[in-house]
């Protein structure tokens, strides 16, 4: 009991010595494993803070307290580099990832120009198309294919992609734009056209240590683009830039 | 007024409204009727029902916005039957913020009812009915009118909610501009990008004034209900 409201009393008290990770939500599935066999191997801690790209921004910029980011969106990174608030030696690319048109488990798969067909009076759900980076390469991808006039005004936005998956999921959307990644982790959708890389940016998850960063931020981080890592990640659908 | 917001913000702020409209007006019958039962009515399951009407406040808005998903969209247990018998679904419409809106807000307008309708001296509504008014009639013209300030209290905290809803909203109805892309999620969308900082200013500035504006007008009304209560 006095254990307890110590514990309440001294919220701050039990920070640990470890690295803090900031990433953006969708690297949790293959993220995670990566951090906890080097946690598990060299004995530092890895604390990871997962949450959409600007939010995390944002709070590097407001002062938190990270030593690494990785982020789903180039521009985000653009924007914390402006700031200076990472070190830019250590920016590097760590991944990619590709788009993809997911319809309810079993859906069969079809031609993408067959799109505004297939979807009928059907949703199609996409994560935020001006704001989520998801979204971005998502309309862009429509955009250049001569889709995004016909099915525009069916397009059902949401803050993040995997709750744009999840709509798929539960029936509520006919089809859903998201990650290859992001599929792969969720089986109550089937991929059913891939987009054509060269129809939007390439899709990258930029990584950096901040400017307050200690060595075993940057070993771990050296540590994401050892080959261990990469199998993981190439295993949960990401690709190598 | 027109000049400064762009008509996306537009449309989200008209939306806003509409929803935060409806939702008040709909959900103020079912907050009569609980918030009476609550306050004067002995009956089993008293402390589940007040439990229950409660939840909203306590779960996160995410998992209300799940819940209602589950229950009111195309294939929810209650909305796929809505949908077969009567061709009206929430999924996706203005009419699912609206509903998440009231689900989120009704802790707020049966406390306010029920707190009313309890400091009502019961003496008075015996009275009206030893001069034989019916309890239908003396529920109308004696417990209604000396409740009502806390009803319209009830109604503004309502309306407030329901313009201030994001979590359940999104989570139920996503974002859809012109059908369910209030401002709150407008607020939000503008702060994933870059630069939206002064997007994001102007819409919290016109909720700021949107909400003032119903907090007076509440107090004024309010102000007017108590003095033709004192008989003046």
């Amino acid at each position: 009991m006095r254990a307890l409201i110590l514990a309440l009393l001294l919220p701050f008290s039990a920070v640990a010595e470890g690295v803090t990770v900031f990433a953006a939500a969708s690297l949790k599935t293959a993220l995670d494993p990566v951090a906890r066999a080097w946690a598990a191997e060299t004995g530092h801690e890895v604390l990871i803070s997962y949450g959409g790209t600007a939010t995390l921004a944002r709070q590097i910029e407001a002062g938190a307290p990270a030593d690494i980011f990785i982020a789903a969106s180039v521009d985000w990174m653009d924007h914390v580099q402006g700031a200076g608030l990472i070190n830019v030696a250590s920016r590097r690319d760590l991944w990619g990832n590709q788009l993809v048109l997911v319809g309810q488990a079993g859906a069969e798969s079809f031609d993408l120009g067959d799109l505004p067909g297939q979807l009928g009076e059907g949703k199609l759900s996409m994560a935020f198309v001006e704001a989520v980076p998801a979204g971005q390469y998502g309309k862009a991808a429509l955009e250049k294919l001569g889709l995004w006039g016909a099915v525009a005004g069916q397009v059902v936005q949401s803050e993040n992609v995997r709750v744009a998956m999840s709509f798929v999921a539960r029936g509520e959307a006919a089809f859903g734009v998201v990650y290859a990644s992001d599929a792969l982790a969720e089986p109550g959708v089937t991929v059913v056209a891939a987009f054509p890389p060269d129809s939007h940016a390439q899709i990258l998850y930029p990584a950096a240590l901040t400017v307050t960063a200690g060595p075993e931020a940057a070993a771990f981080l050296a540590a994401l683009e050892a080959p261990a890592a990469d199998k993981v990640f190439l295993a949960n659908g990401f690709s190598l830039p | 007024m027109t000049d400064w917001l762009t008509p996306g913000e537009w449309m989200a702020l008209t939306l806003s409204l509409k929803v935060a409209f409806w939702a008040t007006l709909t959900s103020l019958p079912f907050g009569l009727l609980v918030g009476h039962a609550l306050a004067r009515w002995a009956f089993w399951g008293k402390g589940l029902l007040n439990g229950l009407v409660l939840l909203p406040l306590i779960l996160p808005p995410v998992v209300t916005g799940y819940l209602l998903l589950v229950t009111f969209g195309r294939n929810g247990a209650v909305g796929a039957w809505l949908y077969q018998t009567t061709g009206f679904t929430f999924a996706f419409q203005w009419t699912g913020a609206a509903l998440a809106a009231a689900v989120m807000a009704f802790p707020l307008l049966v406390r306010a009812i029920r707190l009313s309708i309890e400091a009502v001296d019961t003496r008075l509504e015996q009275a009206a009915g030893t001069l034989g008014a019916s309890p239908g009639w003396v529920w109308l013209t004696v417990t209604l009118p000396l409740a009502l300030p806390g009803v319209l209290a009830g109604m503004v905290l309502t309306f407030a909610k329901a313009m201030g809803e994001f979590g359940a909203t999104i989570t139920f109805v996503a974002s859809i501009p012109g059908q369910t892309q209030t401002v709150p999620t407008a607020i939000y969308e503008a702060l994933q990008v870059p630069g939206g900082e002064p997007a994001a200013l102007r819409l919290v500035i016109l909720s700021v004034v949107v909400a003032m504006g119903a907090v007076f007008a509440s107090e004024w009304l309010a102000r007017g209900v108590a003095r033709r209560v004192r008989g003046e």
